[in-house]
C-alpha cells in the first residue's frame, strides 16, 4: 500500500498544479498540441504554461517556447505529452530529469495497438522516477476548480461543467468526453474528471483511492471496461464505498459460459457474474446505461440517506401519476398508507376536488400554496421515506414561485426529494433553476424512481443493512 | 487438466466442514447394492473422469426398490460406463420430495474465488436463478444472496429454512475457500423435512 500512498499524495499535482509544461505543443490549428494549448487559454489557467517543442517556433499563443522541458529551468507540476509513441520514452526521461511531479500522456500507439514494448518503458520510467503518470491513450484530466484542462477537445465543441461534487473517471475518452458534455447541461458540477487509457501506471485502485479521500468528491462516477488489480480494487472498495457512494458502469459484459468449464457452476458464473458480484458485495451502485451514471450522480450528489422504500408521490397531472406509480412498483419501491393526521391536514389544506390518497394528485391548476402544503404535510409523515414531486410547468399554476418553493422545500434535506418535470424550453428554464439548487430533476418518472431505488439501496448498504 | 475428486473423499471433506450428505456407497455389483437398498428406495450412478453431464447421458437410475430392477438398472448402466473406463457405480439413498437448490464455487481470473448460490436439480441452467459472491463470505452476504433469488420463498419460505441455507452456505463457501479446488458443484442438495441433504457432489482441480 506504501506505493499507492505516494502515488496518491502525488495525485494533486496532476489534478491542480500550478505551472504545466506541454510537450508537444504546435501552433498549428488541428494538432492535439494546439488544442490542449488553446484550452489552458480558454479556461484560464492561472499557473505557469510552458509549451514545448523543438521545431524552432519562438512562441505558441505568446508563450514562450522551450526546446525541452530541461530548457524550464523553474518548477513543474505537471508535464502533458503529446508526441508520437516512439519518442515518449526518450521525453519522459526528461520529465525525470527535470523533476516533474506528475505525467499525462495523451499520445495513442502503446498497449492498445499491440506496442507493449513502448508501454513498459513508459512504465520501468515512471519507476525510476517515481512519477506518477495518467495515460497513455487518453483524454487526461479535468479540474474545474483549477482550471486544469488537459482534454484535446476544442471548448466551442464541447461545453465545460460547472464546478461540483461529482467526480468522474473514465477508462474510455470517447465515454468520458460525451458524458462530460452532457454533465454540462445537467444541474450539478463536476470535481474532478480523470480519463485514464491504458491504466499503464495510475489503475483504477489508484484513483478509487485517491478520490474516496478527496475533500471535493461527494460522488465517484466510474466507467470501467476492466479493473487490472481485481483483489487490490475489492479490498480497497470495502472502505472506499462507505466513504461515499461510487457509482459503477461495466462495459464489455462478456457471455458466461466459460469454454472449460465442467461444472454447472463454472458454466453460470463468467466474468460478468463476478463483476456484478463484486459490485453488489462491496456496495458498488451499478449503472447499466450511460444515462444512469447521470440520473445517479445527481441523487446521490445532494439528497439526504433514505433506508426504506415508501415514496409519497405529489403530482399536478394525473396520468403521470399513474405512470410515476407503475415505475416505483417496477422498481421496488412502494407507495404508502398516509397516517392520519397527515390525511387530516392535507384536507384542510386541499380543496375538495383533491382526493387524499397517494400518488397525491393537487390538480392541474395547483400552485404554490397547495405544493408547499403538501410538501410538507408529506414530510412529516413518518410513512413516507421519500418524496416524488411531479412538477408539470405546462399547467396553468405552475411558475416560478412553485419552483422557488420546491427549491426552499429542497435546502431543508429532511427526506430525499427529486422532482419529475416533463418538458422543454419553459420548463427547463424552471428545472435548472431547481436542480442548480440541489433538487435532482428528472425527465420521466421511470429515470426518477430509478434513482430512488439506487439511493435507497445504497443507504441501505451505509447502514449495514442487506440489500 | 481438470480431474474429478474421488466422491467418497469429497464426502468426508464436507463432513469435515459439518456439511452433511447423503448416505451412499460404491457398489460391485448389482447383489451389493440390493444389500445397500435394504428395502429402500435408492439411486444407481455411473461415476467417470470421461462424464461430465451424468443425467443427460443416462447415467442416472432413479426410484429403484425392487431387487429385479435394481439388478437390471445395475446391468444397463454398467454396460454403458465400459466406454467410460476407469469407472465407479455408486448406491444412495433416495430423498422423494424436497427442494433442490444449488451451491457451488468457481475460480475467476481476476477477483479468485466465487461461490454460487440457486435454484438447483436438473434445470439450474433453464432458470438461472442464481447469486454469487465473492469468497470469503460473511453471513451477511450469505442472506443477501438468498434474497437476491427469485425463488426465495419456495427455497427460504421461512427464518428458519432460511438461516439452515445461509450456514450451508458458510461452510461450502470456507471448505471451497480454503481448498485447491478450481470448481465445486453441490448439486442438487435436497431441502426436506426441515434439513437438506447433498446428493450430488463434484470437486474438481
Amino acid at each position: 500500500m506504501n506505493d499507492q500512498m505516494t502515488k496518491y499524495a502525488n495525485l494533486e499535482k496532476i489534478m491542480e498544479p500550478k505551472s504545466v509544461a506541454v510537450i508537444g505543443a504546435s501552433e498549428k490549428p488541428g494538432k492535439v498540441g494546439n488544442a490542449i494549448m488553446q484550452n489552458y487559454v480558454d479556461v484560464g489557467f492561472q499557473g505557469k504554461l510552458y509549451p514545448v517543442n523543438n521545431n524552432g517556433i519562438d512562441k505558441i499563443m505568446g508563450f514562450k517556447v522551450y526546446k525541452s522541458i530541461l530548457d524550464v529551468k523553474s518548477e513543474i507540476d505537471l508535464a502533458v505529452i503529446s508526441v508520437p509513441a516512439e519518442i515518449v520514452p526518450k521525453v519522459m526521461e526528461e520529465c525525470g530529469k527535470a523533476k516533474a511531479k506528475g505525467i499525462v500522456i495523451v499520445s495513442g500507439g502503446f498497449s492498445e495497438v499491440g506496442n507493449t514494448g513502448i508501454q513498459e518503458k513508459v512504465v520501468s520510467i515512471s519507476k525510476k522516477y517515481n512519477i506518477p503518470v495518467i495515460g497513455p491513450n487518453c483524454l487526461g484530466v479535468m479540474d474545474p476548480r483549477a482550471r486544469n484542462d488537459t482534454l484535446f477537445l476544442p471548448t466551442f465543441k464541447i461545453d465545460r461543467p460547472k464546478i461540483g461534487g461529482v467526480s468522474f473517471v473514465s477508462q474510455s475518452g470517447s465515454v468520458g468526453s460525451s458524458i462530460l458534455d452532457l454533465i454540462s447541461s445537467e444541474g450539478f458540477g463536476l470535481a474532478r474528471f480523470i480519463s485514464y487509457g491504458n491504466a499503464a501506471v495510475v489503475d483504477e485502485v489508484d484513483l478509487l483511492n485517491y478520490l474516496s479521500k478527496d475533500k471535493y468528491t461527494n460522488v465517484i462516477v466510474y466507467y470501467i471496461e476492466g479493473v487490472k488489480r481485481g483483489r487490490e480494487f475489492v479490498e480497497l472498495a470495502k472502505t472506499a464505498t462507505k466513504l461515499k457512494p461510487v457509482v459503477i458502469l461495466k462495459g464489455g459484459v462478456t457471455p458466461s459460459g466459460v469454454n472449460a468449464a465442467h461444472s454447472h457452476t463454472a458454466s453460470l458464473a463468467g466474468s460478468a457474474q463476478a463483476y456484478e458480484a463484486v459490485f453488489r458485495q462491496f456496495g458498488f451502485v451499478e449503472a447499466e446505461t450511460l444515462e444512469d451514471l447521470l440520473y445517479f450522480a445527481k441523487i446521490f450528489d445532494t439528497q439526504p440517506f433514505a433506508t426504506g422504500n415508501r415514496i409519497a408521490i405529489i403530482t399536478n397531472g394525473g396520468g403521470h401519476g399513474v405512470l410515476a406509480t407503475d415505475a416505483l412498483y417496477k422498481n421496488g419501491l412502494v407507495l404508502p398508507e398516509l397516517s392520519k393526521s397527515t390525511q387530516k391536514e392535507l384536507r384542510k389544506s386541499m380543496p375538495p376536488i383533491v382526493n387524499i390518497r397517494l400518488p397525491l394528485d393537487i390538480g392541474g391548476d395547483a400552485g404554490e400554496q397547495r405544493f408547499v402544503a403538501a410538501l410538507e404535510a408529506l414530510s412529516k409523515d413518518p410513512n413516507v421515506d421519500a418524496i416524488m414531486s411531479i412538477t408539470l410547468f405546462q399547467t396553468p399554476g405552475a411558475d416560478e414561485k412553485v419552483a422557488s418553493s420546491i427549491v426552499e422545500f429542497g435546502s431543508r434535506k429532511e427526506k430525499p426529494l427529486v422532482v419529475v418535470s416533463t418538458g422543454s424550453t419553459y420548463t427547463r428554464s424552471h428545472t435548472n433553476l431547481i436542480e442548480s439548487s440541489g433538487v435532482p430533476v428528472y425527465d420521466s418518472p421511470d429515470q426518477a424512481a430509478r434513482a430512488l431505488a439506487a439511493l435507497i439501496k445504497y443507504s441501505r448498504y451505509r447502514k449495514g443493512m442487506i440489500t | 487438466m481438470t480431474s474429478l475428486f474421488d466422491y467418497d473423499k469429497a464426502k468426508v471433506l464436507l463432513n469435515k466442514y459439518g456439511i452433511k450428505s447423503i448416505e451412499s456407497r460404491y457398489v460391485n455389483n448389482a447383489e451389493d447394492a440390493i444389500r445397500f437398498s435394504k428395502g429402500d428406495d435408492i439411486v444407481l450412478k455411473v461415476l467417470s473422469q470421461k462424464a461430465i453431464h451424468k443425467s443427460k447421458s443416462g447415467l442416472v437410475k432413479l426410484g429403484l426398490k425392487e431387487d429385479q430392477e435394481i439388478r437390471k438398472s445395475y446391468n444397463e448402466l454398467s454396460r454403458k460406463a465400459s466406454k467410460l473406463k476407469p469407472y465407479k457405480i455408486i448406491a444412495q439413498k433416495m430423498v422423494k420430495n424436497g427442494i433442490e437448490i444449488i451451491i457451488g464455487g468457481s475460480v475467476d481470473v481476476q477477483f479468485g474465488k466465487m461461490v454460487l448460490l440457486g435454484l438447483g436439480g436438473i434445470y439450474v441452467e433453464t432458470f438461472r436463478d442464481f447469486a454469487v459472491r465473492l469468497c470469503p463470505i460473511n453471513k451477511q452476504d450469505a442472506l443477501s444472496m438468498i434474497s437476491q433469488l427469485r425463488s426465495k420463498k419456495i427455497i427460504a419460505p421461512d427464518k428458519k429454512s432460511e438461516d439452515m441455507i445461509a450456514n450451508l452456505l458458510l461452510k461450502a463457501s470456507k471448505m471451497f475457500y480454503n481448498s485447491d479446488f478450481s470448481e465445486l458443484d453441490l448439486n442438487p442438495i435436497m431441502l426436506h423435512d426441515g434439513t437438506y441433504d447433498a446428493v450430488d457432489i463434484r470437486l474438481l482441480k
